[in-house]
């Protein structure tokens, strides 16, 4: 279960105050795929914070009894100094799973190599990235969230990664933030939209695609 | 409204922190050849030179036969204080990436750095202590539990003070100078090497205050069989340090939604 209890969030920024959330209660409907579409700076990509628990909401709270994912689409949280195994090494751990396997999957899926034993800094971002979805990939989740995944990788990789996400998908749900109409269209089957501090949930997801082309507009 | 059992939480919280403790770990010591045993070696060689250096200039123990042993119970308990404190200070900035896996919460962190410079300065204890024994520099503690409960006096009032500072840093960063000036004194101020019970008694009163001083009698008063320190009072920096952890972890609940 994920579901938000009157849940109010907003910044201030140089003395203008931005809500993004106010008072909003929802529960995130189980077993389907889930679109988050808005404009720049609508707030998606809080929403998915406040989701993951990385963001305390203002006032409110977050209820969460599924396992749900770190926000995935980022390379952050790698120590530079440390090596590709030990970071894999400490993510394992604390999600509490088994780190020998952990490692194997992500060397065979991630195909880094050698290169799993050097520095994360040494790596170039699309290494970073083959890393991040790897481990992501590894450990099994009841809720990916994700924020503006951007493909990485060559055709190969590309093919790989997209093979393991529909097997995820028959197991797990998606909560997924993205601009591009395709890529919702091809794994959401309902959604949100974010526009103007309002969020409206549309069941239907070529409804979603359509209140988000008049609201960008 | 109740969804994950306690006990779930626990387990979760402990993976969290053991993990926290390898890491961190692995990102202070891993890089250099013989890793941790560094972390030992360098205060404990720290000291040990001070030590010889002033055996050379032909100093004279303050109290007892052991100079030694009379600095090394100043220096290690003031080295292990300000480590805690300064380690602590910068705990919620270094570790800011980290905040990105959601199971991670700031507490963790502090915890787990807590909890790693105390077990290396128990070792650093163990094993300099246990040379100068070995060394017949120093003789075994005479009364070893008042010796932990001062190990654990000082890990508290480090932690406590440490803590603090860290929330009071991250609300206001020039805090992180401030405290580096506030604390400068201390080696002077805590009977590193002099015996405060002997100084007159307006300048005891004054550095009475000071409740590193104790932490050090503390010490002095478990390793010597006849110390008698007319200065201790261990109760003060133990109800010190818990006052300071207290108010620190409320500084931390109330002001989290500023960090962010």
């Amino acid at each position: 279960m994920l579901s938000f209890e009157n849940v109010s969030k907003s910044y201030k920024l140089q003395g203008v105050r931005k809500t993004i959330l106010s008072n909003f209660t929802f529960a995130f409907p189980e077993g389907r795929n889930i679109g988050i579409m808005g404009r720049n700076g609508a707030g998606k990509s809080t929403m998915v914070r406040l989701m993951a628990g990385t963001e305390p909401p203002d006032t409110g709270a977050v209820y969460r009894t599924s396992r749900v994912s770190w926000p995935l689409g980022f390379a952050g949280g790698f120590n530079g100094s440390m090596t590709g195994i030990e970071n894999i090494r400490f993510v394992s751990r604390i999600y509490g799973q088994d780190t020998e396997k952990v490692i194997a999957y992500v060397t065979e899926f991630a195909e880094l190599g050698a290169s799993l034993r050097l520095p994360i800094k040494t790596y170039s971002n699309g290494m970073r990235a083959r890393l991040a979805f790897g481990l992501s990939m590894a450990i099994d989740f009841d809720v990916y969230l994700i924020d503006e995944i951007t493909a990485v990788g060559d055709q190969n990789f590309k093919k790989k990664s997209q093979a393991v996400f529909k097997d995820k998908l028959a197991r797990s749900q998606i909560i997924m933030v993205s601009h591009s109409a395709s890529t919702i269209r091809q794994y959401c089957d309902c959604g949100l939209l974010l526009d103007r501090g309002e969020v409206r949930f549309y069941d239907d997801v070529s409804d979603l695609l359509a209140a988000y082309k008049e609201a960008a507009s | 409204m109740k969804l994950v059992s306690s006990s779930e939480l626990i387990k979760l919280q402990l993976r969290v922190i053991a993990s926290l403790v390898l890491r961190e770990t692995r990102a202070t010591f891993g890089t250099s050849t013989f890793g941790y045993v560094w972390a030992i070696i360098t205060p404990a060689a720290g000291v040990g030179l001070l030590v010889f250096l002033f055996s050379l200039v032909g100093r004279q123990p303050p109290f007892g036969s052991s100079l030694a042993l009379f600095f090394a119970t100043g220096i290690l308990t003031l080295q292990f204080f300000t480590e805690l404190s300064s380690k602590l200070m910068t705990v919620f900035d270094a570790n800011r990436a980290l905040l990105t896996y959601p199971v991670i919460k700031d507490v963790d962190t502090v915890i787990a750095r807590s909890l790693l410079v105390s077990a290396t300065y128990l070792m650093i204890m163990v094993v300099f202590y246990g040379a100068l024994y070995i060394l017949d520099l120093a003789p075994l503690p005479a009364q070893p539990e008042i010796v932990l409960l001062a190990y654990f006096a000082t890990a508290l009032l480090g932690i406590g003070f440490g803590t603090l500072n860290a929330v009071i840093t991250s609300l206001w960063e020039t805090w992180a100078q401030i405290e580096k000036v506030l604390t400068r004194p201390l080696f002077f101020i805590s009977g590193v090497f002099y015996l405060a019970s002997n100084l007159p008694p307006q300048a005891r009163d004054t550095i009475y205050w000071n409740p590193v001083l104790h932490l050090i009698e503390c010490f002095r008063e478990g390793f010597y069989p006849n110390y008698n320190s007319s200065v201790l009072n261990i109760l003060y920096p133990i109800s010190l340090g818990a006052g300071m952890l207290l108010f620190a972890l409320l500084g931390e609940r109330v002001f989290r939604k500023v960090r962010y």
